[in-house]
């Protein structure tokens, strides 16, 4: 029982700490930013994209998911920076552990919020898609929006993919917390993608890197028979990395010298 | 006898290969102002960081309030308030924010903050972002955060580092005003002497990562020893000289030279040898050794 009320001290702590920050701002902007530019793109073009006997929403959810696949992981990187590096520059680290909390309770704190960014960014964006589909049945009834549509769907589409993104996500929260280098984190993750990229056509084990599981995860999401509760494989790997790193990550915080 | 408050038993520590301290036996009594005096690199700030398990020591062990460290980490943070080095604050946020983001970790009440703010003097600045903060008020506002637990033991490392005069004298102030309205433990790291001769009733002088030194301020002064200092015109040639009779030359400047004092009929000897070997006596002076000297003659390189 302390130990929850300390963890969530800690919590209510490392939120605070980001009042006024543009980690605040890239949690709301990011998830919004996919939304927006689709939001003219169906306003303007919508007739020419929205074909006859189609519903708009699926069509609106597949652009919104597309570019979100390919740009999560770039939100993920610059994340870990952030919860990372507000310590490194405000010279913190040693701020936080001297006060009266295990080192492990101040680690899960910071862990955990940065878990919980991408979730709430990640469901964030899935009410940013559909209030874009809402505001165009308002402005352009023409389009159909009014049409019935499974809208879990979308939010269920975003918790697999946020589950499956945990596994290299915890990667980045360990480079981050290892060392303050901004260049090294995003320069290992653009090569993680690029690699998974090249590697996905032809190598035997690419279900194994952790850069693809999202994707994977996400395989054939477009047709009408997807079903969510394939491709789970690529969703347990994604858990398994994320445990084993975020365990390693606590274990060598509470052991390292904090300067 | 006084109780002790910090208590460190044979510490070691290693940066890989490179040994940083060695059997450090610190006694901190209970109620003093400890100064902890040593040149740069003495391993002031190691020594610092492992009072506050930031650091693990690679032997030994620290025992503050009468309990281990290790074993009782939290329990003994609760009562410690520190301010280590360069001030730790988030620029982007105001300075009652950022006493903010360490009350929700230690969650005292939030009038804590005003009292706090009140006691380092930044109540009318609370509420500019630290980012418009000079040194001397990041430095305060460290101070605010150290006591938000209202601490028993305040552990300050160079908290005058940087400052100018009036915020030396500011940070003083404060430091004596802790000690002796707030009943509070300090304990200081300093590499200026005069400053720790200003405010601490007990001190500690490390160097090369050993103590040299430790006892009150009045025990250093005992130390201290009585000097013949003769000013005269070749000074290499009267060491040699001199210390070819069996005169001990301890201290050679570019016109002076410095032994230990003397009998009258001695200094009278030293004199005829001198002037019988053809140098120019200027002045022969008796005086007291002063305290920086004798923290120079424990230290060997001080560095202000």
């Amino acid at each position: 029982m302390n130990y929850a009320i300390a963890l969530k001290r800690g919590i209510s702590s490392e939120i605070y700490k980001y009042r006024g920050t543009l980690t605040l701002w890239l949690l709301i902007l990011a998830p919004a930013f996919v939304p927006i530019i689709n939001f003219f793109i169906f306003l303007f073009q919508g007739d020419k994209i929205i074909q006859p006997d189609t519903n708009p929403w699926k069509i609106l959810i597949e652009n919104s998911i597309d570019p979100a696949n390919f740009l999560f992981p770039f939100f993920v990187f610059i994340l870990a920076l952030f919860v990372n590096n507000i310590e490194y520059n405000s010279n913190t680290w040693k701020l936080i552990y001297t006060q009266s909390l295990s080192r492990t309770t101040i680690y899960l704190a910071k862990m955990k919020v940065y878990i919980m960014m991408l979730l709430f960014s990640l469901l964030l964006f899935a009410g940013f898609t559909q209030l874009v589909g809402a505001t165009l049945s308002f402005i352009k009834p023409a389009f159909g929006f009014n049409k019935t549509y499974d809208h879990g769907f979308l939010y269920l589409v975003s918790i697999k993919m946020f589950l499956s993104s945990l596994g290299y996500a915890s990667i980045h929260f360990w480079i981050s917390q290892h060392s303050k280098s901004i260049i090294a984190p995003l320069g290992i993750g653009i090569a993680g993608i690029i690699s998974f990229m090249i590697l996905v056509q032809g190598w035997e084990y690419i279900e194994y890197h952790p850069y693809g599981y999202q994707i994977m995860s996400l395989t054939g999401y477009r047709s009408e028979d997807f079903n969510l509760w394939a491709h789970m494989k690529a969703v347990y790997l994604s858990l398994g990395l994320a445990f084993f790193n975020f365990f390693l990550a606590g274990w060598e915080q509470s052991r390292k010298r904090i300067v | 006898m006084n109780q002790l408050t910090i208590e460190t038993h044979d510490l070691d520590f290693h940066f890989k290969d490179f040994q940083a301290l060695r059997q450090i036996n610190l006694s901190v009594p209970q109620g003093s102002i400890f100064g902890f005096l040593g040149p740069n690199g003495a391993g002031k700030t190691t020594t610092i960081r492992i009072l506050l398990d930031l650091f693990h020591p690679t032997t030994g062990r620290v025992n503050i309030f009468g309990k281990d460290l290790l074993r009782n980490r939290i329990e003994i943070l609760k009562k410690v308030g520190a301010l280590i080095e360069n001030p730790s604050i988030y620029k982007h946020l105001t300075g009652r924010q950022n006493l903010e983001v360490v009350r929700r970790m230690i969650d005292v009440p939030k009038a804590r903050i005003d009292e706090v703010l009140k006691i380092v003097r930044l109540v009318d600045n609370a509420d500019k972002k630290a980012k418009n903060y000079s040194l001397g008020m990041c430095q305060r506002l460290g101070l605010a955060a150290a006591l938000l637990t209202d601490p028993e033991l305040l552990i300050l490392d160079e908290p005058t580092n940087g400052l100018d005069p009036s915020g030396i004298i500011e940070m003083r102030e404060l430091i004596i005003k802790l000690n002796k309205e707030h009943g509070k433990t300090i304990f200081i790291s300093s590499h200026i002497l005069p400053e720790i001769e200003k405010l601490a009733t007990d001190l500690a002088i490390i160097d090369q990562g050993e103590i040299r030194y430790q006892g009150q301020l009045d025990g250093l002064r005992a130390h201290k020893k009585q000097v013949l200092n003769i000013r005269l015109d070749h000074v290499t040639k009267a060491s040699d000289i001199l210390s070819s009779k069996g005169y001990q030359v301890y201290e050679q400047t570019n016109d002076s030279i410095s032994l230990q004092r003397q009998s009258k009929s001695e200094i009278a000897a030293i004199n005829r040898i001198l002037v019988e070997s053809g140098l120019g006596v200027y002045e022969i002076r008796s005086s007291d050794e002063d305290l920086e000297s004798i923290f120079l003659n424990l230290t060997k390189k001080l560095d202000q």
